[in-house]
């Protein structure tokens, strides 16, 4: 092996590297050069234990497992400023998407806010459940209090087609 | 000269002078700080100033104009014109008196930009008094100054390019073509240079034999071109438009004319000798052609290694000699020395790759997987010791991790504190032959510090580099070890994932700067081509005479200048010929007047002038006189560069600078003085 992290001793896994190269449009993660401008915008960067210039030459080191297997890949927020502003189209965020799909793939746990919002979808077809409104005088209000619609749930040929196309993947 | 000195102190006793002073804004640059208006009226009273006149842009056309018009209207025959710098328009205001009938040196540039204006931003006030000063002190040696001829010399139109690099080779083409006759010298027994040893050449990838190969053979049919091989300058005299060079021609013991190079020698020689071409990674014969694609294609026997030349012993082998057919090899050859008249100077002696041996943390030298890029070049390329296969040198195996290593030897204090400018895309090239002869089975690492791909396509080139999955590793080894079975590992802080890595490589390429060459000390003396800093040739000024050396008639070629690649070595190549045709094309050239003259009544021979002078511009000549010889001083006008050191050092005042007399001088400084001792 050409290669080791000597913290870790973790060694580069270079068909993993290729299956997330794969993922992506035209491999582009190869063209980061590292200016870390994805890293100086990062809004997640006060959750994250790696930067994202971190995680993209990790991935193109080959050094993907450990990533794969750790939370760090599930904090990005996907705001896609660093999809906007990355100078070589190669932006993390879709490296990030690559590494929770084999996350996945792998069966490696998933944290459990995702799995809520995963269900949440597939129950309401929303990320977020209906909160009550709590007014300055400690009312509690729910949406018929208000005065708003009722929200329509998804039917179950959504759910069909969700299940679907997870097991797709 | 005698007669000349009379005249002009006849001149100068006859003289009123009649005094012009033009105050220049430049824009904000001048007027911004001093109060021009005030420096005009001062100038008004000075003694002998006629006029006094501002204006925004004094080098303008209607600048010009303004002074032209004074000129012939208030009958001026003094201009001081306080300015920028003289570095800047003293040539320009030249012209211009010039073209109103006034003698060209009867002007003085007084600095207020440069010396006023810009160091004193902050001090306008102060700034101003000193600009009076300045214009005080000027209108005092303008007074005394004397009108001089510029002198025509007539010159030869002979070329003389020393290095038969591409640099070499370019310059000679040009010239050649240019209808001038060119004599070509390489110290090699063949042209073509660092060049012809690599394999392909960034950022095209075109093969560099068959972009190079042609012209090699251009140069040696030529009409215009007489090629020297083998030889080398071993004196240079005389001064620019009129060189009287020597060149040795050594001996190749194989006569040119005859031989056909078909290398039927080299099959027969016993003697095995490391191949210089090859970087010594393979081995060739005491007779042999130097490169497969030589020019001159002629055998020559390396007289280190022949048997019967170390021997000195008529019985001893000759092989060679039995198997020629063409009757070529004369053991008998002797050097030869050729003297040629020349007219100007290409040096284009080139670079050479630095020895990475002197630092001992690669094991360069000690571990044969660790080479240099230019042996990667000979590996790599097609003619090179394993046919074109990258193969590692111990096990004779493809690698399957190849790492390279950048700023070998450059960027680095111990070393070579500049940026090679070359190692960072040879590197990027060299990866991407791997890439392409190898395949997928290689793993490709670049240790880099910071990448510089900043020519024409060169940062598209990295990028290729990067879509053929060659990883960048930011960070350099400290040391790198190896391993029973001759594989190396070493590790290496890598500073986009903040880790330290590990890595294992079997064959490390260190990517070797550029260094000057080894002749450059000797070129440096023959030339008098001054050195910068770091080794290499140093231009005349590094943005507005970078071809040229500060010695008039030697112009500079390629990387003896400073490391260059291939694309900037040919532009600079062509840039120096056209230097030269400039300079030899009419046939003559003027001689500035702002020279040494000798004061014979006054030189005693004592040698002080000549042995100071930079430019080797004083020649001692005997006299007869009444009781015996006398040596006295003479100025060679067309080698001085009235730099002024002789005039320092005489002891007997007997030499000085035209327009820099001490008379000159000293009026100057008493009108520095004058103020401060409360006199007007």
């Amino acid at each position: 092996m050409s290669l080791v992290d000597s913290m870790s001793m973790a060694k580069p896994n270079l068909e993993t590297r290729e299956k997330i190269l794969a993922k992506l449009k035209g491999r582009e993660l190869v063209n980061c050069f590292q200016c870390m401008k994805c890293t100086s915008g990062c809004t997640a960067l006060k959750f994250l234990e790696l930067k994202p210039h971190e995680i993209e030459k990790l991935v193109n080191l080959g050094l993907v497992d450990e990533l794969a297997s750790s939370d760090i890949i599930w904090t990005c927020v996907t705001c896609l400023k660093c999809v906007q502003r990355c100078p070589q189209k190669a932006s993390p965020y879709h490296v990030i998407i690559a590494l929770r799909n084999l996350a996945v793939e792998r069966e490696a746990k998933v944290p459990e806010e995702f799995m809520k919002a995963v269900s949440r979808i597939l129950e309401t077809g929303l990320a977020e459940s209906f909160q009550d409104i709590v007014s300055r005088k400690m009312e509690t209000f729910d949406r018929e209090g208000l005065g708003l619609p009722k929200i329509c749930f998804p039917k179950e040929s959504f759910q069909a087609v969700f299940m679907k196309a997870l097991e797709e993947r | 000269m005698t007669q000349k000195l009379f005249q002009a102190r006849l001149w100068k006793a006859a003289r009123m002078a009649n005094i012009g002073v033009y105050v220049c804004h430049c824009g904000l640059n001048i007027a911004g700080t001093v109060d021009v208006e005030k420096v005009t009226e001062y100038a008004k009273g000075l003694p002998e100033v006629k006029i006094a006149k501002h204006y925004t842009y004094m080098c303008s056309d209607p600048g010009q104009r303004m002074i032209q018009d004074d000129i012939k209207a208030h009958n001026l025959n003094r201009v001081v014109i306080a300015t920028c710098s003289p570095r800047m328009h003293e040539e320009t205001f030249r012209k211009a008196v010039a073209e109103a009938g006034l003698n060209p040196y009867l002007v003085e540039i007084v600095n207020l930009r440069e010396h006023v204006s810009w160091p004193h931003a902050h001090e306008p006030k102060k700034a101003t008094e000193k600009a009076k000063a300045l214009v005080r002190m000027g209108v005092a040696r303008v007074k005394l100054l004397e009108p001089l001829e510029k002198r025509k010399v007539s010159v030869e139109k002979n070329v003389l390019v020393v290095g038969g690099g591409i640099a070499g080779i370019q310059a000679s083409l040009d010239l050649a073509n240019a209808g001038f006759k060119v004599f070509l010298v390489e110290k090699s027994p063949s042209i073509g240079g660092r060049m012809a040893q690599l394999d392909k050449t960034f950022p095209t990838l075109d093969c560099s034999a068959c972009i190079l190969t042609p012209k090699m053979v251009d140069v040696a049919k030529h009409p215009n071109i007489t090629l020297l091989t083998s030889s080398e300058v071993t004196s240079v005299k005389g001064f620019v438009g009129n060189y009287e060079v020597s060149i040795l021609k050594k001996p190749r013991y194989v006569e040119e004319a005859k031989c056909v190079g078909c290398e039927l020698c080299a099959q027969v020689c016993p003697v095995k000798v490391p191949d210089r071409f090859n970087e010594k990674l393979s081995q060739t014969r005491a007779i042999s052609v130097y490169s497969s694609h030589a020019v001159p294609k002629v055998a020559i026997i390396n007289p280190d290694y022949c048997l019967r030349l170390k021997t000195k012993k008529k019985e001893v082998c000759g092989k060679c000699l039995q198997t020629c057919e063409a009757k070529a090899i004369n053991f008998e050859q002797q050097s030869e020395t050729i003297q040629l008249k020349i007219g100007g100077v290409v040096i284009a002696v080139g670079s050479e790759v630095f020895d990475a041996s002197n630092m001992s943390e690669f094991g360069y030298g000690h571990y044969p997987n660790v080479i240099s890029n230019i042996e990667f070049e000979r590996i790599s390329d097609a003619s090179g010791p394993t046919g074109g296969k990258i193969l590692v040198p111990k096990t004779g195996q493809l690698p399957k991790t190849l790492v390279f290593i950048q700023c070998v030897g450059s960027r680095d204090k111990r070393f070579h504190e500049y940026c090679c400018r070359v190692g960072c895309m040879v590197s990027l090239k060299q990866a991407i032959l791997a890439r392409e002869k190898i395949g997928k089975d290689v793993n490709i690492y670049v240790c880099y510090n910071d990448l510089r791909s900043f020519g024409k396509g060169y940062e598209e080139f990295y990028r290729r580099a990067r879509d053929l999955d060659i990883n960048f590793v930011a960070g350099i080894p400290s040391d790198i070890r190896m391993r029973a079975d001759g594989s190396l590992y070493f590790d290496v802080f890598e500073r986009g994932t903040n880790k330290l890595l590990e890595m294992h490589a079997d064959l490390v390429v260190l990517a070797n700067g550029l260094v000057p060459s080894n002749d450059i000390a000797r070129i440096n003396e023959l030339f008098h081509a001054s050195r910068s800093a770091d080794g290499f040739l140093l231009e005349a000024h590094p943005k507005l005479r970078p071809l040229e050396c500060s010695t008039a008639g030697i112009f500079l070629a390629g990387a003896c200048q400073g490391p260059k690649d291939i694309p900037d070595t040919v532009a600079q190549a062509s840039g120096a010929a056209a230097k030269v045709i400039d300079l030899l094309s009419s046939g003559e050239i003027e001689i500035e007047p702002l020279k040494a003259v000798v004061d014979e009544d006054l030189c005693s021979g004592c040698r002080v002038c000549e042995s100071i002078c930079p430019f080797v511009a004083i020649e001692m000549k005997k006299e007869e006189v009444a009781h015996g010889e006398k040596l006295r001083a003479e100025v060679v006008e067309a080698m001085c560069q009235g730099c002024g050191l002789c005039s320092v050092a005489c002891p007997t005042g007997a030499i000085k600078i035209q327009q820099y007399s001490r008379e000159q001088v000293v009026a100057q400084v008493d009108a520095a003085l004058a103020e401060a001792k409360g006199g007007s």
